[in-house]
């Protein structure tokens, strides 16, 4: 069983420029997934928190709906279902930021609902008895404490969503996961490329615990 | 200053307030005592609208405050609100907890606000303190912080919700000085106490509730020497 097989550190060093290509695809979709994702989330995590109904109800909807269905078939539905409705195509790049956004986002939302319901009501209370409109309260006292508590289960959501990039492989997105597949596809290689590629997801994903690892010492000293 | 007609609150199938009528009139200091449960908290939070009314009237300053066009933003900056635990903004400094109201609210440039809130400061004894955030004050200094907070929008009133119940005792006088300058200033002052040298001391009535009603309300000599209710009685017999 794979006696003749040899580990080729050169098949290493040959895939590595065409991989980048695929790593800036994939941090270029991740930042942009999650920069609409976290405005979506926040949206619809204070509409889970609103009494407005309407507002509640169709943040349920939402986080529901994308909660309750594979990240795969969103993505199949975005890219190759919607356009027949819309009678437009849509750039795989595009259907698979949004796609990204979207799913993000109801995750998000119930981070951001989570993390605002946890407050303690005495502060509300203390905002609106100087005069502060719900609005001001939220955007004054509430949410600069409730981002916080956000941050240690928004740093696992943004290395979960840029996992997920990967499956963006099914529209033909080049991002990085996608070029190995290339890759292999002309050398043979599996162990080596999928070795790295997957070295590369883990130096990514390891680089963004850091980073919200430092943001959040931040905010702990700066209070 | 402050008018309640026929108040009920309901917290469920639960009746909180069974018809509350007070009138607390302009530089009036009313301390509110009664046992836990007896509606006292509630009453006060009705007053700036922190709780529903089920019905009756509140009118503050000539504002009935359940009615449509009232600014109830306004009113809350016309009755100032002090809490049991405080309620201060931890991730604010004790300027920045003061200054919030008059930026926001009042729409008052920093600059001037900070003025205001190193003034309030020093009246509260904590002009040294107004870079440090609240974890690093006392419960006292955070209370006075806290009152100095409500002040910076100048109420024409003040709510105190027990603001020394969660004081460790040694740290209670500090408070209660800081209230009693208010009273000589001519502040309106409605309090739920626990304090009842206070009571005795500063207020111009105590009135005392049990089980959502006022049973008795008189001067502070009549009621603790000379009180005309058995409920009343019975509460002050185990509580001085």
């Amino acid at each position: 069983m794979g006696g003749n097989f040899q580990f080729k550190y050169s098949v290493i060093w040959e895939s590595i420029p065409v991989l980048m290509t695929g790593v800036k695809l994939t941090i270029l979709i991740t930042f942009f997934g999650l920069v609409f994702g976290f405005l979506l989330g926040s949206l619809f995590g204070l509409g889970k928190t609103s009494r407005n109904i309407f507002f509640n109800k169709l943040s349920g909807f939402y986080i529901e709906s994308i909660r309750g269905t594979p990240l795969m078939v969103q993505v199949m539905f975005l890219y190759f279902g919607l356009p027949l409705a819309l009678g437009m195509r849509v750039p795989p790049l595009v259907a698979g930021v949004t796609a990204i956004a979207v799913n993000a986002g109801a995750y998000i939302a119930e981070i951001v609902r989570g993390a605002i319901q946890s407050m303690d009501r005495g502060q509300t209370e203390a905002g609106r008895s100087i005069g502060l409109t719900h609005f001001q309260t939220m955007i004054y006292v509430i949410w600069p404490q409730a981002f916080r508590r956000m941050i240690p289960p928004l740093g696992n959501q943004f290395i979960i969503s840029l996992k997920d990039t990967s499956l963006l492989v099914v529209i033909g997105v080049g991002e990085l996961t996608r070029q190995g597949q290339e890759i292999i596809a002309v050398n043979f290689r599996a162990f080596e490329v999928w070795f790295t590629v997957a070295i590369i997801y883990l130096a990514m994903t390891m680089f963004i615990a850091k980073l919200l690892n430092m943001v959040e010492k931040k905010l702990e000293i700066a209070s | 200053m402050i008018k309640i007609k026929g108040l009920h609150k309901n917290f469920g199938s639960l009746e909180v307030l069974k018809g509350i009528d007070l009138h607390i009139k302009p530089c009036e200091v009313v301390v509110i005592i009664g046992p836990s449960g007896s509606g006292k908290s509630t009453l006060l939070r009705c007053i700036n609208l922190l709780e529903d009314i089920s019905s009756g009237t509140v009118i503050v300053d000539s504002f009935d405050i359940k009615d449509k066009n009232t600014d109830i933003n306004f009113v809350r900056t016309e009755v100032g609100m002090v809490f049991q635990q405080f309620n201060l903004f931890p991730h604010m400094t004790a300027m920045e907890n003061v200054t919030l109201g008059p930026i926001k609210v009042r729409k008052m440039p920093k600059k001037d606000a900070q003025k205001l809130g190193l003034e309030l400061l020093r009246k509260v004894g904590l002009e040294d303190k107004a870079n440090v955030y609240p974890d690093q004050l006392s419960g006292g200094q955070k209370q006075r912080v806290a009152i100095a907070r409500s002040l910076a929008l100048t109420p024409k009133a003040m709510l105190f919700d027990e603001p020394t119940s969660a004081l460790d005792p040694e740290l209670v006088g500090e408070v209660l000085e800081v209230m009693k300058a208010l009273v000589l200033e001519g502040m309106t002052m409605v309090v739920v106490s626990h304090e009842m040298g206070f009571a005795r001391e500063v207020a111009h009535r105590v009135i005392f509730m049990d089980e959502g009603v006022i049973v008795e309300e008189n001067t502070p000599e009549e009621i603790f020497s000379n009180p005309q209710n058995d409920r009343t009685r019975s509460f002050l017999g185990k509580v001085l």
